[in-house]
């Protein structure tokens, strides 16, 4: 089995890891790079507890080898409170996280970082979705203790205050 | 700290755990941090659902490179069980079920163990299997667990050695026979359930340290740190002292992990590598059918009333299909037994709760605890009974569901609830008497229709098209926390220098809001700012005090009893310290917002630095007080044995938790598909300490029953399992979720309840099957009495019936 | 057995030119498989059921990754474009609404930015999304692979239409050492108007239990004025088009007599298979029952 060097940023931070040809983003982030928030529920794809942004597009880190992120930034659950722009403290929660909180939209809180990674990601290309779009873009996030509304309220709420940017147009390559 | 909550019982305060969750700090088993030396273990899994082991050679496993040991059932010879000990942590003799654990393989990575685990050779020699329960009664049928008349028990559970028959339970109320030629109308049916598992999110994982000092650590998430202490420790003759469970928060329990199931593995495995840690993941697959599931159901009811509708008899009897051991699931056929009536006033009852071995995956404590199951039976067969005495179905339930006082079938009487308010409620909520049968129209020939905006892939069609039937359904529930006679919760509350609070406790945090209670409680019976409160996690089982289980709905009454206790306790110390200090009488001093007050004399003292230090006397002459700290512990007192002949006893449980759910939903009769377009739920929980979080348990609990309806697990006739992966066993997901879950809470004060409150989540999830299906039956005219629902059942019920025209 | 927690061990590429795909795939044979997405071949072979020795990466090859519409051509699609780049694409939401439905209807937000147009067509699975679409389309895949007129080391390409693509499941008709990398869809005909209806266990997000995809236009030359084309998903060994279903739509007058004869047409056509997500009996149902659904659902939209 081959080993590959690769440079990835991640929540801003470029890294420099040696990586074997089958480990995935998933196993690379939490085993190399100890950022334990992203979860691991099926390694199948179904789950969406691995969800983590590339080039600002979610996808299932499980279902993408390490090696194949050389070269792009990943978001996880734990760059989400620093904001992209603007000089806030850290550690400050997003306006989706904050919200997240106010609805009582976790519980158990192993599906919440898959989940705030699809609803920021959904806020930044489509800034106001209506109730349909938000449960459409959260499907492939399991939750088995919330029922969903909570959430979607949450997303409802957030998006009242989200900025106006994303156009729908991707940032950058898909994978 | 700017924000400042007084007396936070009864409001919606943020929960204590939120702000980890969102950021990801917060710690599951998996994401602890063990270093180098960390191994990983992998399992090695009979395929056969029935089989004898004849031999295990682990030899060219051992010999693969980075393998470090194999663990068989020769390490591991004795029993393990909670109710009843029929289980070997890995299979010695036989295997049971398609996954049952033959062995464990140890080495520096989960990939190398997985690939050692293929090199195990075990050989078998297959034998007859019996999956259906009422099939494995029968004298021919396989014996699974021939020396069960050897296992260790419990006292109030009995199994039948010689049969696959691990427990039955036996009601007998009042005279039957006497009592059918007096009923105006009966009806029988038969209902059936298939396998389900809980699917949490988080599978289950568990990290074991087995030192060569002898100190044994077990990592794990888990529901039930103390049992799995207990449990673990006799089979593997580890001094309870020396063993210490650690366990972070969990991601998503629903009954699957409290017991013992994989987490006694480790621990085996642990031994065979000292000093090093080894990590046992389980798959997503292994989840589904390695870990526990929930057990099947075969219920046989009859029941009748009089011509006013009165209740007057029921027969029933339950075959639960308990898997390959029963060692929790002989609980749930007794509790399932001693609440066969449901939440109804039946003065004539029989009957009988069968837990049966069948070659399957281990059935086990599921969220309802052999309510969800039995309800699905139950809800039914009372809505045909008042079809068919002609009584609206709301209004049969108010007549006969169980009222304050009343005696049950245990010959208990029914402690404070009102179930009438909870019907009422939801009658109100989903708007029932209106378009019941009504927007039932006949489904024309294909005719024009209006164009369906397309979207990605789906369905949707306006609601009021032809082809759409519409019906509401109602069911109600009852639940009583189901323990032995004596489980205890025990507390510590602590103080630091600034006058926050740390609250020890060995109840779990499984996403429910137990850590949030236990800071509510905590603040208000010392009388402290809710947010100067913190609960100390991971609970761990050499720091936190004792605690049973997280199960049962049991944690807000009963840790918070012994919270409430603790804190009290704490507030005595304190006040004991000022009343001296001040010279006052403590009956005039209290603790506000953080410091002590008099109402005599109007002086206040701030908690800070005397709740460690303590206050000094005049002119510094010596001192009064020191470090607070207080404990308290509840446990009921008062549940005592049921006959077991007849299955009465002066008090059978604790108390019940009642609630009532209406559905509203609307099937596309051209593909069977349904649509559930509100649930109303209201449920009679006491006191709400935090009603937000109650309404957050209705809401999903309300789509945990939903989506029970339409799963099951799918085994071939050789007990192969055919869908163990999301892929295949679907649960709802956000598309599919109502677009309105309404909640109410309904308060009758729990006499032994923390400021009157008792449990609720696990009841939220019980009646919503059959609720449906009575919705299904109010629009098609059609009863489903077998579970799974689907589309396709729902559409090809439709085509027969129309064939059958 | 049960799947593995991780995946198996292998080599990966990431290959530069249609060359060295090709140079691997001849040394390697059946021990060498391609990745685009991923979505399948990461699940299969934690399966079990795929042990490749080397992974060969083909996304960035030259084009695979494009989307160019022309209008006097028609619409050229990369391989490699994911399922989410086809659904937002403006040139394939204006002119190719059908594929773009097609391809939104596909598992979840986050395997879509994953799943690829030509992966889902060469997987050969009787329940891809995109088959019916590309069938209705009457789209033509390019291949790439050695040629044979000049011996190894050289490599060309063919076109093979979508209809003659599908040979069972999981058989396509690439050859040894071939691999798609474009899609070509003609120039739709004026008035056209398509829908994808598809039903699964979950409203959204799930595999087809039946997909239909249904293609019309308005067409002089046929009876009936109009041409319908259909495309079957999840009910037979392969995507199929019901061609009486669309004879009967081609020569009768539009209207209810004539969708449901063709909805029963169509019905006819399948030959499903019980299976763990569904009857054979209740796909047939369904059969009928979405291609009516499709049926009056272009009809409205084609005015």
């Amino acid at each position: 089995m081959s080993n590959h060097s690769i440079s990835v940023t991640v929540n801003g931070f470029k890294e420099y890891l040696d990586v074997p040809s089958n480990m995935t983003l998933l196993e690379m982030l939490r085993e190399k790079l100890a950022l334990t928030g992203t979860k691991n529920g099926c390694a199948a794809g179904e789950c969406g507890a691995c969800t983590v942004l590339v080039d600002g597009e979610p996808l299932n880190s499980c279902m993408m080898l390490a090696v194949e992120a050389n070269g792009y930034e990943v978001t996880t659950v734990e760059g989400l409170a620093r904001p992209e722009t603007g000089q806030s403290t850290e550690d400050q929660l997003s306006p989706l996280q904050e919200a997240f909180v106010e609805h009582n939209a976790v519980q158990c809180g192993f599906c919440t970082p898959g989940m705030l990674i699809s609803a920021h990601a959904l806020l930044k290309r489509n800034p106001h979705p209506s109730e349909e779009e938000i449960r459409e873009a959260l499907v492939g996030n399991l939750c088995r203790c919330t029922g969903y509304l909570r959430i979607i309220g949450a997303v409802q709420a957030a998006a009242k205050d989200a900025p106006e940017t994303g156009t729908g147009i991707l940032k950058g390559d898909v994978k | 700290m700017t924000e400042f909550t007084s007396e936070p019982v009864g409001k919606n305060v943020s929960r204590v755990d939120a702000y980890d969750k969102v950021t990801g700090a917060a710690p599951f088993t998996d994401d602890l941090q063990f270093g180098p030396g960390l191994y990983y273990g992998r399992l090695v899994r009979s395929p056969y659902a029935h089989a004898l082991i004849k031999k295990v050679d682990v030899s060219k496993a051992l010999a693969a490179p980075g393998v470090k040991a194999v663990v068989t059932g020769k390490e591991t010879p004795t029993r393990i069980g909670l109710y009843l000990k029929d289980r070997y942590i890995f299979a010695l003799d036989r295997v049971r079920y398609v996954g049952d654990a033959v062995a464990g393989v140890i080495a520096t990575s989960e990939e190398i163990a997985q690939e050692a685990a293929q090199l195990v050779e075990v050989e078998y020699e297959e034998l007859p299997a019996v999956f259906d329960p009422v099939e494995a009664v029968q004298p021919y049928a396989p014996l699974i667990h021939p020396d069960l008349g050897d296992y260790e028990v419990v006292n109030f559970i009995f199994p039948e050695p010689g049969t696959n028959t691990s427990e039955h339970f036996k009601l007998r109320k009042g005279d039957v026979e006497s009592a059918w030629p007096r009923c105006a109308v009966i009806v029988e049916d038969t209902f059936r359930l298939p396998h389900i598992e809980h699917v949490p999110i988080e599978p289950h994982v568990a990290v074991a340290l087995w030192e060569q000092s002898g100190q044994v650590t077990l990592w794990t998430s888990s529901q039930s740190p103390f049992a799995q202490r207990d449990l673990i420790a006799q089979s593997l003759s580890i001094p309870h002292g020396n063993l210490r469970v650690v366990a972070p928060y969990v991601g998503g329990g629903f009954g699957g992990k409290a017991g013992v199931s994989m987490e006694a593995c480790a621990v085996a495995m642990a031994q065979a590598v000292k000093g090093h840690p080894v990590k046992l993941r389980m798959t997503r697959e292994e989840e589904f059918i390695c870990t526990t599931v929930r057990q099947s159901l075969v219920a046989h009811t009859k029941i009748g009333c009089d011509a006013e509708g009165n209740l007057l008899a029921m027969e029933t009897q339950y075959y639960f299909g308990g898997g390959a051991s029963n060692e929790y699931g002989v609980n749930i056929a007794r509790a399932a037994g001693y609440s066969c009536t449901g939440p109804y006033n039946i003065p004539n009852v029989r009957g009988d709760s069968y837990c049966v071995y069948t070659n399957l995956p281990i059935g086990s404590a599921m969220r309802g605890f052999g309510m969800p199951e039995i309800h699905w039976g139950i809800e039914q067969i009372m809505d045909q009974l008042a079809e068919k005495i002609g009584m609206d179905a709301a209004e049969f339930r108010r007549r006969n569901c169980v009222k304050t006082g009343q005696t049950i079938l245990t010959g208990m009487k029914m402690t404070p609830i009102d179930l009438v308010a909870c019907i009422d409620k939801v009658t109100e909520a989903i708007g029932w008497g209106e378009e019941r049968r009504g927007a039932a129209r006949p489904c024309p020939a294909a005719s024009p229709r209006p164009s369906a905006l397309p979207r990605s892939g789906g369905f949707r069609d306006s609601p009021l098209t032809p082809h759409k039937k519409r019906g509401k359904g109602i069911a109600i529930m009852w639940k009583a926390p189901a323990m032995p006679p004596n489980p205890g919760s025990s507390a510590i509350v602590r103080f630091n220098e600034d006058a926050t609070v740390n609250v020890e406790i060995g109840a779990q945090e499984l996403g429910q809001g137990a850590f949030t209670v236990a800071a509510q409680v905590a603040a208000q019976a010392l009388g402290v700012p809710y947010e100067w409160v913190r609960v100390s996690a991971p609970v761990d089982t050499r720091y936190s005090p004792y605690e049973w289980q997280t199960v049962a709905s049991r944690t807000t009454w009963s840790m918070g009893n012994a919270v409430k206790a603790a804190a009290e306790d704490a507030r005595r110390q304190i006040l004991e310290v000022v009343a001296g200090h001040w010279d006052e009488d403590i009956e005039d001093l209290d603790i506000k917002d953080g410091r002590v007050i008099s109402y005599k004399s109007e002086r206040e003292q701030p908690l800070k630095n005397m709740v460690v230090y303590g206050l000094p006397n005049e002119d510094f002459e010596g001192w009064k007080g020191g470090p607070v700290v207080g404990h308290g512990r509840f446990m009921p007192t008062y549940v005592t044995n049921l006959d077991p002949e007849t299955g009465q006893g002066a008090r059978a449980v604790v108390h019940y938790t009642v609630g009532a759910q209406a559905v509203d939903l609307e099937v596309d009769t051209e593909t069977g598909q349904i649509e559930v377009l509100k649930i109303a739920s209201a449920y009679d929980v006491g006191k709400a300490i935090n009603p937000d979080l109650v309404l957050t348990q209705i809401e999903g609990g309300a789509v945990h029953g939903m989506s029970s309806a339409f799963e099951a697990l799918k085994f071939d006739e050789k007990g192969q399992p055919l869908n163990p992966s999301l892929v295949d066993y679907r649960i709802m997901t956000s598309v599919d979720v109502p677009k309105e879950i309404h909640g109410d809470i309904v308060e009758t004060p729990l006499e032994d309840g923390p400021w009157g409150a008792r449990g609720v989540g696990e009841h939220v999830m019980v009646q919503t099957a059959p609720a449906i299906a009575n919705a299904l039956n109010d629009a098609l005219g059609i009863r489903f009495s077998d579970l799974p629902l689907s589309a396709e059942k729902v559409f090809l019920a439709l085509q027969e019936r129309e064939e059958e025209k | 057995m049960l799947a593995r927690p991780g995946l198996p061990s292998f080599d990966y590429v990431a290959a530069g030119t249609p060359g060295e795909v090709i140079r691997l795939l001849e040394k390697h044979g059946e021990a060498a498989r391609l990745l685009m997405g991923g979505t399948d071949l990461f699940v299969r072979m934690r399966d079990g059921f795929i042990c490749p020795q080397v992974v060969v990466d083909v996304k960035h090859l030259p084009g695979m990754r494009d989307i160019l519409y022309d209008e006097r051509v028609g619409l050229t699609v990369g391989a490699a474009v994911t399922m989410n780049q086809v659904a937002r694409h403006p040139d394939v939401q204006a002119h190719y609404p059908l594929l773009a439905e097609a391809a939104n209807s596909v598992a979840s937000y986050q395997l879509r930015n994953r799943a690829t147009i030509g992966g889902n067509l060469c997987n050969g699975s009787p329940a891809a999304d995109i088959g019916p679409a590309a069938l209705v389309l009457e789209a033509r895949f390019v291949l790439h692979g050695p040629d044979p007129s000049t011996g190894s080391g050289q490599c060309g390409e063919r076109e093979v239409e979508a209809g003659e693509f599908f040979l069972g499941p999981g058989q396509t008709a690439l050859q040894a050492s071939e691999f798609m990398t474009a899609i070509r869809f003609p120039v739709p005909p004026a008035g056209s108007a398509g829908r994808y209806v598809k039903l699964g266990r979950n409203k959204a997000g799930d595999l087809s239990i039946a997909g239909v995809a249904v293609f019309g236009f308005p067409d002089g030359t046929a009876p009936s004025g109009y041409r319908f084309r259909i495309g079957l998903a999840s009910i037979a060994p392969v995507v199929l088009r019901p061609l009486e279903a669309e004879e009967v739509l081609a020569t009768s007058p539009p209207g209810d007599e004539t969708f449901t004869l063709a909805a029963e047409k169509a019905m006819e056509a399948a030959t499903p298979i019980d299976d763990v997500r569904a009857s054979a009996a209740y796909r047939k149902a369904m059969v009928r029952a979405l291609t009516l659904r499709g049926l009056w659902d272009v009809w409205e939209r084609m005015g």
